[in-house]
Formats: structure tokens, C-alpha cells, sequence
């Protein structure tokens, strides 16, 4: 049995992500979507898995809005909907959600944000928690497994409570970690989906879902969010634990709670220090902050990144001052803690001693020798392509393209495995200077290509892998081609979202249900839009070599080349070798000139290695996936390839 | 800080100071570094301290005078044209040859006379790639050679394609130089890198005269402009008596004031100062004075450089495969001025580039501080 469909009572061990789709499940989930990002795919990849027995509709959307916009169809047509996303996701939904807040819900809504502090698979940092400030949107956090479970269930009563959507925000050490949780009853009806919009424009259940007369339906929603605040104030998800009148009140929400617990465990503050626990953390509820924080005179606030909590608190306790008295406050704003980067409990550990002048407990010196010992053990790696990479052969290819053509060319780069070849310049060899959002490689690209009236004139291409080719790349193409922006535009296909975990996207005829579905070809595309097209298999270097050289050349808009090679680690790939490769040391020249390790040096695939003492490269058939292209790189030709079992 | 290796100091010293000949000197040998429409294009870094691409380059810092003390007679060296063995005019015995021929057909009669007597078994002359673009290329088959007979004053990378050649054919393959090209095989044939490159042996170098190239990329450009495909330029020649330079193409003739083709000549060729191939075993170029200049057209001047030069010269009266008549009075000393004047011309463009009559850039050792010698 699938455990996501563990019965009653039961204490399953759930991935946080996991007890996110049980409580959806328990509240009788009928539509998820979502768009695959770290940390927050498994939510999606588990419901899928028990869709057919659920009756779920679940679906990859080519991107966040759009999955919102799936997601609030069902909402409106009475059923309870949910949409995944990671934390830049809901910027890429919020103009939707801007308007959806305005036009209001039905069946319960749910928007989870999984984010990234410290950005440990993304290329920000972002915060959403704002987002619930500033379109006045009720925001839980919950603070283990269990409440995973159990607040992602009642978010979707809450929404249906106030008619409109609720956000539930994890963060990496949530939605990756695992606990117990015990589960409740799922339930055995399901809702019909039935669309009204015949009633008066102001009522939000039977008439036409839209955001207008604005002023009037933002009144009403403000209204609404007095009842929010008032059942935040009962809520058993917030707690106060501690002595009755502590020396230090921590406030807190999220897992940054379990990082406040062992801190205090290590500094053995617990008699010293309370906690306040909040996962209802917008709004905050005003009666319940104001009988905490009149227990101390200093008070700390815990979370990570943005002092998001800390300025909703502060400003609360300006209001009621006069009750509680002038406090002193402890977190971001006065460095007690940093406002950049993931917490964890030594962090909190010297900032609560800090306050309290207690030192934390060290570990013995023999324990930190040893440490320092194992730690030599490491070996160092780099962030780099995997062995068989297909965008190692691209990169080769664009910079060689970019040396022939001599103009010092470049390419903006996006989101995707790619994105290595800016965060580690060497791994794509020096080409890639821009990284920023999805899609905004390609618009950057148009961009460069406008100035050469103002004397930037060298050859601009940008880069994109096939899922976000979807999601937000096609109107910066549009863009290009429609402007006349002379870009030479890659596409580095390896036929799957390879990032997040080979989940389908609409260039495969596959869905997330595994149902068979037309796939969205993206040459066609691109042809649709007027470029000029062409298709290589990257690991042919030197007719991939040829086809940019000659775009680099070529005068004209918007061309396009689509590199197909499937991901190494691609299910149909995996384990699997195309060739069986290996050096044959007699011709190898190693270090002479002539060579000079071009093949780990400079190539550098991980299965390339470099017998430093007989001064030879060396294939590791354990990492090699047998790609062979090292074989049309070795000037000695001295890698030689043999039909391997694939 | 660490120095920077052999191919940073190309890139900085040669190719960024635009003293790139375009010889292919530095090329074929590693998979850092190519010719890519007339550029010399490094791919990828290599950080070997030295190697062999900054070594065998014509204008990385040379002490010339020395070389040629090396590997000429030091009694035949003359200050403006080099090693001088010998000088005549000439032409290929065969008149159908002269016919296909720039000139004379001297050079392609000494090829051809090489081969046929086993000294050379290839020769590498200038061809033409798929794009029609100037690429080294051997021909084994002596009747093959006179399809390579005419000048397009383009600098092919030559010497890249000598240095793909196995080193044991080396001695038996006849090389048609530039001056650089020859510079540059002067210097293979000398350079010695610890633990990568021995002194290497090189056949027989047969040198032309050249006052300079021109920017192929460039010209090509204008070429298109006349609507003459570059792949369909048959050759190029300044008829003596004018100053134009002529094109001919299959289709047609043109004929370009030398001051309008200014602009697209080679930078690199500025700061040359050897215009007859100092460096190759005998020299070829069009005879320029002393006839009616119709009559010149149909000759070479030659200088004899090396014994190699002398014994080829000799085989050549035994098995006539030239017409050699002496030189009429005052050739070689025009031919003198007209070298010294190059030699004038590049060590100012020398010096104006280095900002210093002391900086005189790839050349070490040179001028007159370098020694006088006596003119024969």
C-alpha cells in the first residue's frame, strides 16, 4: 500500500513534504498542480502516485501561474484544489493571485510555497512570506511533521471559512526532512464540481469570479480577515511554552521552533527562556501576542532570512505599548541574528547565550581534533556537470563557437543543471555571465542584441533548458524575434525537468498522471514564431561546432538550435553505456605540450581522472556513463571507444 | 605572481600587438590553438610555462642575426637581402609551365626537379580549403604542382601543415615560404624546449619575395563587393611599371590603385623587415628591373642562400630544368635598396608601436649595434 494512503490512527514516517499531501488528502484534496522546484516537488510526485485511488486530477502546469490558475478552477468550481511551488514560484503566480485574492474562492484553496533559506538548490533567497503581507493573504507555517499533517488539512477549512486562498510555507529542512506523524481519517466522499457565476457581482459564491468593483470587494476582504484574525487567536497550532514569566521570550514559527528547543537544550535554558510558537504568522493574532509578551521585558525573535515576523511583532507591541510596556527586541534588525542564510541551532544557541551571557557548551578538544582530522578526509569537489553531462558537449561546443568567431561572444544563462556553467565558470568553460530567473536568459539575450547601436557588438546567446523553455522563456523569444534581436538561442534538450527529478513537461508525451498526452514540440515552436531552426545532437562536436559558428556569422534575428541529448541520469540511460571507453596510455602525451590534460584540465567530466605519478588520464569506468565524447576531444586520439551495452 | 605561461605570452605579446602573420606556425600541433578565417584563434587556455606555439612564432622575441649566423655561411650574409650564395634571373625551361606560372615558373621547375630527382617526396604549397580559403596542403604528384603556381598575396598557415607532418618525412618534403614562414622554420629548426622539442630537421625551404600580405577576411570583403567570389580569384600580380595590383579571375580582370589597397593589407606585415625570404634555401621573386617590362614578366630573380640552395641551383643547369641568364647590371642593387627600404620602413612601424628606438619588439639583438657586416 502506498503510505500516503496509511490508514487511521496510523504513525507513518513521513518526508515533510509527504504529511503536506496527506493533509491534503485528509481535508479531500481533488485538484494539485505544480511546477517542479526544490524543495518542493515531492508534494506534487507524491499525489501522483495515489491520484487513481484518490481520484485526484494532479498535473505538472508549465509554470506556477498557470498551475494556480488550474488550481483555482477547481476552487471555484466548489472542489478542494492545492497549487506546489517553491518560493520564486509564487512570484511568478502572484499576478494572478493578486487578482485571485480580489476575486475571492470557494472550495478551499491552498497555496504552498516550499523555500530555500540559504539557497541550498536555488539561485535566491526569496521570500514569500511577504507576499502574504502585501495581498493580505493568511499565512501558516508549521513547525514539525505532525503539523505539516495536520495544518495543511484545517488551511483548507480556514479557506473555505473566509473564501479565499490560504498559503502554507515550508522551508528545505521541512519539506526534505522526515518524522512521525499520525494520521486521521481520509475521507470516502468527494465533491462535485459545479461552476456558478449567475449571482450578484458582489457574492463571491454565486456570482461571476472576478476582482471588480475593486474598492468594494477589497473592503470585504478586510472585513474577512477580522474573522481570520480571530480564529488565529484560538488556535491550538500556536503555544506558549516555558516558565510563566521568562528572562528571555523567544518568538517563533516554522522549523526555526526545533532549532530554538535544542538551543536552549544545549545552553540548559529551559527553565530560563520561553517560547512562543506561531504558525498562524499572518496576520498575527493581536490578543494572543499581547498576553506573551507581557511575560518578559526582552524578547527574541527567531526565523530565517527577512525579519518578516519580527517587524509584525514590533509593530503590534508599538500599538499596545501603553498595556505591555516598551520592550527590547532582539533578532535582525540589531545583528542578534543574520538576515541572510539558513539558521540552524549553534546560530541560535549564541544568539540566545549572547542575550543571556551564557557560553554554549564546546565539545571536548579531542572531539573537535578528530573532527578536523576527518574533515582533511574529504576530498574536495566542485560543482560541476555529471559524467556524460550532454550540456558538458554543449558548452564545449558554444565556446569553441564563441573563440572561432573571435568578437568574444557570451550567453545569458537560466535556470536549469546549466545554470552550473555560471555558478562554476570553468564547468562551462568561461561562457556564461548572467544568471537570474526563469526565461530570463532569453530576455536579457534580446536585450544585449539592441546595443550595438550603443557599442556592444559582440554575438549574444542565451541558453534554456527544455522545461523552462515552457515556462517562461517563450514570450522573451517572441520578444526577440518580433524586435528583430539579433540572439542565437540554445535549447538544451535532455528530454525531462533532469533538475527536480525527470518529472514530464509538455514537450513529452507523458503527464504527471502517466497518462499519454500530446507532447508540444519545440522546434515547431519556434518555427511558428518566424526563427530560423536547426537540430543537433550535441555530442557530435564538430557538426554542433559548425552549425553555431556559422549563426554567430549570420546576421538576422532570433535563430535557434535546439541540442537533443538525453540527461545521463535519465531513466532510459541510467547504468547504461553507449560505449565503453578507455585511454590508451601509449599515445597519451599527459602533461607535454600538445596537450597539456586538455581532457581533465580542461574538459573535466568526473570519470576523466589524472594518474599524476605515471603522468596519464585515466577513464574511471565506475563514474564513466560512456557518452564518448572525450573520444573526439583527445587531440592523440589516444580515448578510445568500443560498443558498450546500450 | 606566476608567470604567465607560453600561450598567455602569444596572445599578449604577438597576437594582441596584431604581429600575427597568420604562418600557422603555432598551430597543428595542440588542440589549443587554430586558424579560423585568417585569425589565430586560441579555443581553450593552456598553461604550460613554454611550448612550442611561442617558441616557433616568427615574432615572438628573435635574435635573427643570430640565427642566420647558425644556419648560413656567416661569409654570405649581406645586411639587406640576408645569406647571398648566389643571384641570376630565371625561368622554367618548360613553357607550357611559365604559361600557368605567376612568373617565371621557377619555383614550380625546382619542385618539380626535386621530386623527380628523390630529394623531396611531397611538396607543401599554398592551396585552397573547401571554403576557398589559404590552407597548407601537400602534393605528392609532380604534375599537380603547376595548379599551385599563382600568388593571391594571401599568407596561407603553411607551416601549420608542416607541423602536422610525421617528423621522419620532414627532410623529404619542399616547402614554398613566405619570409615569415621561412623565419618560422628557421626557428623549428633550432628551437629546443626542455623535455618537448628537439631541433628539428626541415627540407628544403624555397623562399618568395614579399613586400607584404594582405588581411584575407578584409579583402575578402571587398573582393565581394566586385562581385568576384574569393574561391574564384585565380591570382593576383603587381604588373611592373604600375601601381596597381591586378585580379584575375576567371570572369575578369581588375586593376586596384595600391594606395586604395593600403587599407586592406596585413597589419602584421608593417613591422616586417625581410622581403626575399632570408631564411629559405634559395629565393624567388618577379624580376623587377633592368628589361622592358614586358619582357621581366616572364622571369624570376633568385638568390642562392644555403649549399642545399646551391646543389638544386646546380642540378637544375644540369637537367635544365631552368633558363638561367645573369643578372643585368644593377639588379641587385635595386633589389638591395628595395629590402633596405622595407627593413627602414618596418623598424619604424617597430619602433612607433614600442614607443622606443631601444623596444624594437620580436627583433632582439637587431640593427646596427648587432654587428656590421660586409657586402659582397
Amino acid at each position: 500500500m502506498n503510505k500516503l494512503l496509511s490508514p487511521d490512527k496510523s504513525t507513518v514516517l513521513f518526508l515533510g513534504n509527504e504529511a503536506i499531501a496527506r493533509g491534503a488528502l485528509e481535508a479531500g484534496l481533488a485538484v494539485a498542480t505544480g511546477y517542479p522546484g526544490t524543495p518542493s516537488s515531492e508534494v506534487i510526485e507524491s499525489l501522483a502516485g495515489v491520484a487513481a485511488r484518490r481520484n485526484l486530477y494532479v498535473e505538472w502546469s508549465v509554470n506556477e501561474k498557470v498551475a494556480l490558475e488550474v488550481a483555482a478552477a477547481a476552487s471555484f468550481s466548489g472542489l478542494r484544489a492545492m497549487a506546489v511551488m517553491k518560493q520564486n514560484g509564487v512570484n511568478v503566480a502572484s499576478d494572478f493571485l493578486l487578482h485571485l485574492i480580489a476575486s475571492g474562492t470557494r472550495g478551499g484553496l491552498v497555496l504552498v510555497s516550499c523555500e530555500d533559506p540559504g539557497a541550498l538548490s536555488s539561485v535566491n533567497e526569496g521570500e514569500s512570506r511577504y507576499f502574504a503581507r502585501m495581498l493580505e493573504m493568511p499565512l501558516l507555517e508549521p513547525a514539525d511533521f505532525q503539523e505539516a499533517k495536520d495544518l495543511t488539512k484545517w488551511a483548507f477549512e480556514l479557506s473555505e471559512e473566509i473564501r479565499n486562498v490560504v498559503m502554507l510555507r515550508s522551508v528545505t529542512r521541512m519539506s526534505h526532512a522526515s518524522g512521525n506523524v499520525v494520521c486521521a481519517k481520509l475521507p470516502t466522499k468527494s465533491r462535485r464540481a459545479k461552476f456558478e457565476y449567475d449571482g450578484p457581482v458582489m457574492d463571491s459564491q454565486t456570482g461571476p469570479m472576478i476582482s471588480t468593483p475593486v474598492v468594494a470587494k477589497h473592503r470585504l476582504h478586510q472585513e474577512k480577515l477580522k474573522t481570520v484574525e480571530a480564529l488565529f487567536e484560538k488556535s491550538p497550532f500556536n503555544r506558549y511554552s516555558g516558565p510563566a514569566k521568562p528572562k528571555l521570550l523567544v518568538v517563533t514559527s516554522s522549523v526555526c521552533f526545533l532549532y530554538v528547543r535544542e538551543a536552549l537544550s544545549m545552553l540548559g535554558l529551559e527553565r530560563d527562556v520561553g517560547i512562543l510558537k506561531l504558525a498562524t504568522t499572518w496576520p498575527l493574532p493581536p490578543r494572543l501576542l499581547e498576553r506573551n509578551l507581557q511575560r518578559a521585558e526582552k524578547i527574541l525573535v527567531v526565523e530565517e532570512v527577512l525579519p518578516f515576523l519580527e517587524e509584525n511583532v514590533k509593530v503590534l507591541a508599538s500599538a499596545m505599548a501603553g498595556r505591555i510596556g516598551v520592550k527590547t527586541f532582539f533578532g535582525k534588525y540589531d545583528g542578534t541574528l543574520p538576515a541572510a542564510g539558513e539558521l540552524n541551532p549553534d546560530i541560535v544557541a549564541r544568539a540566545i547565550g549572547g542575550i543571556m551571557k551564557v557560553k554554549p557548551k564546546t565539545p571536548p578538544a579531542s572531539y573537535l581534533a578528530e573532527v578536523k582530522k576527518a574533515a582533511a578526509l574529504i576530498p574536495a569537489r566542485e560543482q560541476t556537470f555529471c559524467a556524460g553531462c550532454p550540456h558538458r558537449a554543449s558548452f564545449w561546443n558554444i565556446r569553441r563557437a564563441i573563440a572561432l568567431d573571435g568578437r568574444e561572444g557570451f550567453v545569458c544563462g537560466d535556470i536549469g543543471c546549466y545554470s552550473m556553467a555560471a555558478l562554476s565558470p570553468a564547468t562551462g568553460y568561461n561562457t556564461m555571465p548572467t544568471l537570474h530567473s526563469m526565461g530570463s536568459g532569453t530576455g536579457l539575450a534580446g536585450g544585449f542584441a539592441k546595443l550595438s547601436a550603443f557599442g556592444l557588438d559582440k554575438p549574444v546567446m542565451a541558453v534554456c533548458g527544455d522545461s523552462t523553455f515552457y515556462h517562461a522563456v517563450i514570450p522573451a523569444l517572441i520578444n526577440a524575434q518580433h524586435n528583430r534581436a539579433d540572439i542565437t538561442f540554445i535549447v538544451l534538450d535532455n528530454a525531462g525537468t533532469a533538475m527536480t527529478g525527470f518529472q514530464p513537461h509538455p514537450g513529452l508525451p507523458v503527464s504527471a498522471l502517466k497518462e499519454t498526452v500530446p507532447a508540444v514540440d519545440i522546434a515547431c515552436v519556434c518555427r511558428g514564431i518566424g526563427a530560423k531552426v536547426a537540430v543537433a545532437d550535441p555530442f557530435d562536436i564538430d557538426g554542433t561546432s559548425k552549425i553555431l559558428t556559422d549563426y554567430l556569422a549570420e546576421k538576422g534575428s532570433v535563430k535557434v538550435l535546439i541540442l537533443r541529448q538525453a540527461c545521463a541520469l535519465s531513466p532510459e540511460k541510467k547504468g547504461k553505456k553507449t560505449f565503453n571507453v578507455r585511454v590508451n596510455e601509449e599515445l597519451c602525451l599527459g602533461d607535454a605540450c600538445g596537450c597539456n590534460r586538455l581532457c581533465t584540465r580542461v574538459f573535466r567530466c568526473p570519470a576523466l581522472t589524472w594518474d599524476s605519478a605515471r603522468k596519464k588520464a585515466v577513464v574511471d569506468e565506475v563514474i564513466c556513463a560512456g557518452c564518448g565524447v572525450c573520444v573526439s576531444i583527445c587531440p592523440q586520439n589516444a580515448i578510445v571507444k568500443a560498443q558498450g551495452n546500450m | 605572481m606566476k608567470q604567465p605561461g607560453a600561450q598567455a605570452r602569444l596572445k599578449k605579446y604577438v597576437l594582441r600587438q596584431s604581429l600575427c602573420t597568420g604562418c600557422g606556425a603555432c598551430v597543428g600541433m595542440c588542440p589549443y590553438q587554430v586558424i579560423y578565417k585568417d585569425r589565430t584563434v586560441q579555443l581553450f587556455d593552456c598553461d604550460l610555462p613554454e611550448g612550442r606555439c611561442y617558441t616557433f612564432c616568427p615574432r615572438t622575441p628573435t635574435d635573427y642575426n643570430a640565427l642566420e649566423k647558425t644556419l648560413f655561411d656567416p661569409r654570405d650574409l649581406t645586411d639587406e637581402l640576408g645569406p647571398v650564395r648566389g643571384f641570376f634571373l630565371a625561368r622554367a625551361a618548360d613553357a607550357g609551365l611559365r604559361l600557368r606560372a605567376q612568373h617565371g615558373g621557377t619555383v614550380t621547375a625546382l619542385l618539380g626537379l626535386a621530386m623527380a630527382e628523390g630529394l623531396i617526396d611531397t611538396a607543401l604549397v599554398s592551396g585552397r580549403n573547401d571554403e576557398g580559403e589559404p590552407q597548407g596542403t601537400l602534393v605528392a604528384d609532380k604534375g599537380e604542382l603547376a595548379g599551385y603556381a599563382k600568388s593571391r598575396f594571401i599568407v596561407s598557415p603553411t607551416v601549420a601543415a608542416f607541423n602536422r607532418i610525421d617528423a621522419k618525412d620532414r627532410e623529404k618534403t619542399g616547402i614554398v615560404a613566405t619570409p615569415c614562414q621561412a623565419q618560422a622554420l628557421a626557428k623549428i629548426r633550432t628551437a629546443v624546449i626542455d623535455g618537448c622539442s628537439q631541433a628539428q630537421s626541415v627540407g628544403l625551404v624555397i623562399g618568395l619575395f614579399c613586400g607584404w600580405t594582405l588581411a584575407a577576411e578584409k579583402f575578402r570583403g571587398l573582393l565581394e563587393r566586385f562581385f568576384i567570389p574569393f574561391a574564384d580569384l585565380d591570382a593576383m600580380d603587381i604588373p611592373p611599371g604600375f601601381n596597381m595590383l591586378e585580379l584575375r579571375s576567371s570572369e575578369k580582370t581588375l586593376l586596384m590603385p595600391l594606395d586604395e589597397v593600403d587599407e586592406y593589407v596585413r597589419g602584421a606585415c608593417r613591422y616586417c623587415v625581410d622581403s626575399t625570404a632570408q631564411f629559405a634555401d634559395v629565393s624567388v621573386g618577379a624580376a623587377r628591373c633592368g628589361m622592358d617590362p614586358g619582357e621581366m614578366r616572364g622571369w624570376n630573380q633568385v638568390i642562392v642562400r644555403s649549399l642545399r640552395g646551391e646543389k638544386l641551383i646546380e642540378l637544375a643547369r644540369q637537367k635544365g630544368a631552368l633558363e638561367i641568364r645573369e643578372a643585368p647590371a644593377g639588379a641587385l642593387r635595386e633589389l638591395k635598396e628595395a629590402a633596405a627600404e622595407k627593413k627602414r620602413q618596418g623598424l619604424e612601424n617597430i619602433v612607433a608601436k614600442s614607443g622606443s628606438k631601444k623596444n624594437l619588439l620580436y627583433l632582439k639583438n637587431y640593427g646596427p649595434a648587432a654587428g656590421k657586416r660586409e657586402n659582397r
